[in-house]
């Protein structure tokens, strides 16, 4: 049976590294004896992934982990798998998805992000992001494994606004594959501090029909 | 009243390097309400978090205190050099763990005395805490500190630091001192103390004198009042069965040092090597049923979600049911995707089922332990172990499909000389040779790890010196010429921590400014390569007008009061003399299974259960 599981990653689980928050839902599947399909091989694995990496320091709602277990689980499981948790983890939905479906980490393609902005930020934000919306293209340098090369991510934000009621930055911003921008980099330009403290992800979105989808919502065949 | 917990977690965290080691909220940690609490514990072990979680010890301790509804125990372990460094720049106090409370506000703060390098952590991490370093000079309001742990068996080096120590098994000593704080919270300390001393384990320092004479010789420690015992006994449990395991791990976020579930399977062991304290320290053997064992290890299965389980002993493959115990175990966790491992196996006790039966569960690492490189050192050791047994057990395990072992000696060990050294490398080429014999093709890995003999007390060898630096140097380099085989790669220790741990080990209360000194100097964490400075010890030492390597060096002579005789192991130091002059004369003693060898032990069970002998439950 395979499985999505959306969950929060809230303070103080935000200090967990990658591969610790996989260490710890393995864990937690173990101590809920939900049985876990592995892969074949000389070197069996768990057939477990998470949607999307996360950095270290940041909190989420919107993570998710695609599962496959070797039997068929009731709600009464992940009721067990949600008690077993570690404080500051929250299973939040899940749901059943076809056997053939594609990885979850395959699909995601954008990912909503939400900035919490101090008194003095917000006021003259505003303009800031107005135009950076207008520019028409938005060269940031990477470093990547063959020297540094220079991408245009102006193409990758599908969204940004300031909420001064709120007092916060939303960021939609592609997510998966290459064509990806990360929080930073659109801070970096908007002259922000990087601050993972104050940094949250909302939800990740899969591309269906043309628009974005949640994988709680979307429809799979 | 500060809210530690905020200010830590919101302003501290953010700026260390693995904030998950110090959250506290790991699954199955245990947060109680202390104002419901009649006596609050916190355990402290001085390392890393890394090191310290590894330890059943602190576990056991841990479930044996909050397994007590009205009694509640938390962590603490010595802060990594980031963190260190904001509590000291900020005066932020060493908090517990769970809570995040201050040491000072416990009742009770314990240290574990696991190796002589943690013995400076110990007043560091006082010093964070802000607890006075001297239990003399400790107020009403300040916790008592107590110590435990096989340095609790000479823990004269840490006497001054100290209000009391528990000698033997906690889980027998500790619930009656908690009982006693509980109901005695209006008496001084003194009081408490001097009360404290009657429980069977407890041993007050403050209450024993060492005594000189006019030219500043040792005489030995002697109670200060008629009515204490002139030897500390140590506590014992008869029926492990009986006592408490811990089935509910704390399951740490990050990965630990020994990041697996552990089954300790018992306590003790029978075989006599006379290098070894744990052996004397821990004896009689007394064996978990396995029945108990499987319900243990189902339980700590199914609340902590590890996948791997050890079987822990000094030596697991001694335990009398270990075949019936792995298959059967083994099986049943298997289904589960639970693998186990048998960490401590004794070369003569690895047979070819036991390779079968390992090796289904998970291909681990295999250590054998030979200790020496020629029969005549062997039998000075009573390491009853011979080459036949060793190549066997290789020819096993290289036939069960291992291709690389680990192989572990010592050097400087009484009697040794350069033949033994040599032993060693002719040892090596049998091993070498076996893996062909076994029908391998190749060349197998093999790792010669090969530390410094360091002499403890209450052993055999407690009279005998330290080999000197020069001499350890020549001798590794001997090692270093002889073992350049292929495949064969020679690890070895350092010379100047086995120098800190002798001068450490046999050392008296004379020693307590030195390692007051040594903290002053900045030493801590002296396990770790990176922060072990050899030249500040030595300059603690001789600001105090001592030498560390003579000290190292040191030979008692049979006469000589030793600076731990008031401490009662349970062993007779009788036995202690004749077992070295056998070991001086090349001669073996039996496993104790099968003769007993009057060593005291019974003695001190007589009345317990009735029974004297050590061993009748298992022999039936």
């Amino acid at each position: 049976m395979r499985v999505w599981i959306k969950f929060a990653k809230e303070s103080p689980m935000r200090f967990l590294s990658h591969l610790d928050l996989l260490r710890v839902w393995q864990r937690a599947i173990r101590r809920a004896a939900l049985p876990v399909a592995y892969s074949a091989g000389f070197n069996p694995h768990p057939k477990i992934s998470f949607a999307s990496a996360l950095a270290v320091g940041v909190t989420s709602d919107g993570e998710y982990l695609d599962i496959q277990f070797a039997k068929r689980l009731d709600g009464a499981a992940f009721e067990r798998l949600a008690e077993t948790l570690p404080q500051g983890l929250k299973l939040l939905d899940w749901r059943q998805i076809p056997e053939a479906t594609p990885a979850l980490m395959s699909l995601v393609c954008a990912a909503q992000w939400r900035l919490t902005l101090q008194a003095e930020e917000s006021s003259h934000l505003q303009e800031a992001v107005q135009n950076l919306l207008a520019a028409s293209s938005l060269p940031v340098e990477r470093e990547g494994k063959k020297g540094i090369k220079t991408v245009d991510i102006r193409p990758l934000i599908y969204g940004l606004e300031v909420e001064e009621k709120e007092a916060c930055l939303r960021m939609r911003l592609a997510s998966g594959g290459e064509a990806v921008v990360r929080p930073g980099e659109v801070l970096k330009l908007l002259s922000l501090p990087a601050a993972e403290g104050r940094l949250h992800r909302t939800e990740l979105y899969l591309a269906s029909g043309g628009c974005f989808q949640e994988p709680m919502a979307v429809l799979l065949n | 009243m500060v809210n530690y917990k905020v200010k830590f977690w919101d302003m501290i965290l953010p700026r260390v390097q693995k904030p998950t080691r110090y959250l506290g909220n790991e699954v199955n940690a245990v947060v109680k309400e202390h104002s419901r609490c009649s006596v609050k514990v916190a355990l402290a072990f001085p390392d890393l978090y890394e090191v310290g979680m590894s330890h059943l010890g602190l576990k056991i301790l841990y479930s044996l205190i909050n397994n007590h509804e009205q009694w509640v125990a938390e962590r603490v372990f010595m802060p990594d050099t980031d963190l260190e460094a904001i509590l000291r720049n900020e005066a932020f106090p060493l908090c517990s763990l769970e809570t995040v409370t201050p040491l000072a506000d416990f009742d009770l703060l314990g240290f574990t005395l696991q190796y002589e390098l943690s013995y400076a952590t110990i007043l560091q991490m006082l010093r964070l805490g802000g607890i006075s370093l001297l239990a003399l000079s400790r107020g009403e309001q300040e916790p008592l500190v107590v110590g435990g742990g096989p340095g609790a068996f000479n823990p004269e080096p840490l006497a001054d630091f100290f209000d009391f120590f528990i000698l033997g098994d906690a889980e027998e000593a500790l619930p009656q001192v908690l009982l006693f704080l509980e109901q005695n919270r209006q008496l001084s300390r003194a009081e408490k103390l001097f009360s404290l001393s009657r429980i069977t384990g407890v041993y007050v320092p403050s209450l024993y004198i060492p005594e000189f004479d006019q030219h500043g010789c040792f005489l030995g420690t002697s109670p200060l009042h008629a009515n204490l015992p002139k030897q500390v006994q140590r506590a014992v449990v008869v029926d492990l069965n009986a006592a408490v395991y811990p089935v509910k791990f704390v399951v740490p976020y990050g990965g630990i040092v020994h990041d697996r579930l552990v089954l300790e399977l018992f306590r003790g062991c029978t075989r006599g090597c006379r290098f070894c304290q744990a052996g004397i320290i821990y004896r009689p053997l007394r064996e978990r049923t396995p029945a108990k064992l499987k319900e243990l290890a189902r339980e700590l299965v199914r609340t902590s979600g590890y996948d791997e389980l050890a079987l822990s002993s000094l030596s697991s493959g001694d335990y009398s049911a270990i075949g019936q115990l792995v298959t059967e175990l083994g099986m049943e966790l298997a289904q589960e995707g639970v693998a186990l491992s048998l960490p401590s196996l004794r070369l003569d006790s690895f047979s070819s089922q036991l390779a079968e039966q390992v090796k289904q569960v998970r291909k681990s690492g295999l250590t054998f332990a030979p200790e020496a490189g020629t029969q005549r050192l062997r039998d000075v050791i009573n390491k009853n172990i011979s080459e036949a047994d060793l190549i066997s057990a290789v020819t096993e395990a290289f036939a069960a499909g291992w291709t690389g072992i680990k192989l572990y000696f010592m050097i400087g060990l009484p009697t040794e000389t350069d033949d033994d050294l040599a032993g060693i490398a002719a040892l090596v080429r049998k091993v070498m040779s076996a893996y062909k014999q076994a029908g391998c093709r190749g060349k197998p890995r093999v790792t010669v790890s090969v530390s410094v003999f360091v002499p403890k007390a209450h052993t055999p060898f407690q009279w005998a010196g330290l080999i000197p630096r020069d001499e350890i140097l020549r001798r590794q380099n001997i090692l270093r010429q002889s073992l350049r085989i292929t495949g064969a790669l020679f690890k070895w220790h350092g010379v100047e921590p086995s120098l800190l741990e002798a001068a450490l080990a046999r050392g008296g209360r004379e020693l307590s400014a030195v390692i007051s000194r040594a903290a002053e100097l900045g030493c801590k964490l002296d396990g770790w390569d990176e922060h072990f400075s050899f030249e500040n010890w030595q300059q603690a030492f001789r600001d105090n007008g001592l030498e560390l390597a003579e000290l190292a060096a040191r030979q008692y002579s049979l006469d000589d009061p030793l600076p731990w005789d008031h401490l009662d192991s349970g062993v007779t130091k009788a036995f202690l003399k004749k077992e070295y002059g056998l070991a001086l004369a090349g001669k073996v003693s039996q496993d104790c299974r099968e003769n007993c060898l009057g060593c005291g032990m019974s003695l001190l069970l007589e009345g317990k259960d009735g029974k004297g002998a050590c061993h009748d439950a298992r022999l039936d």
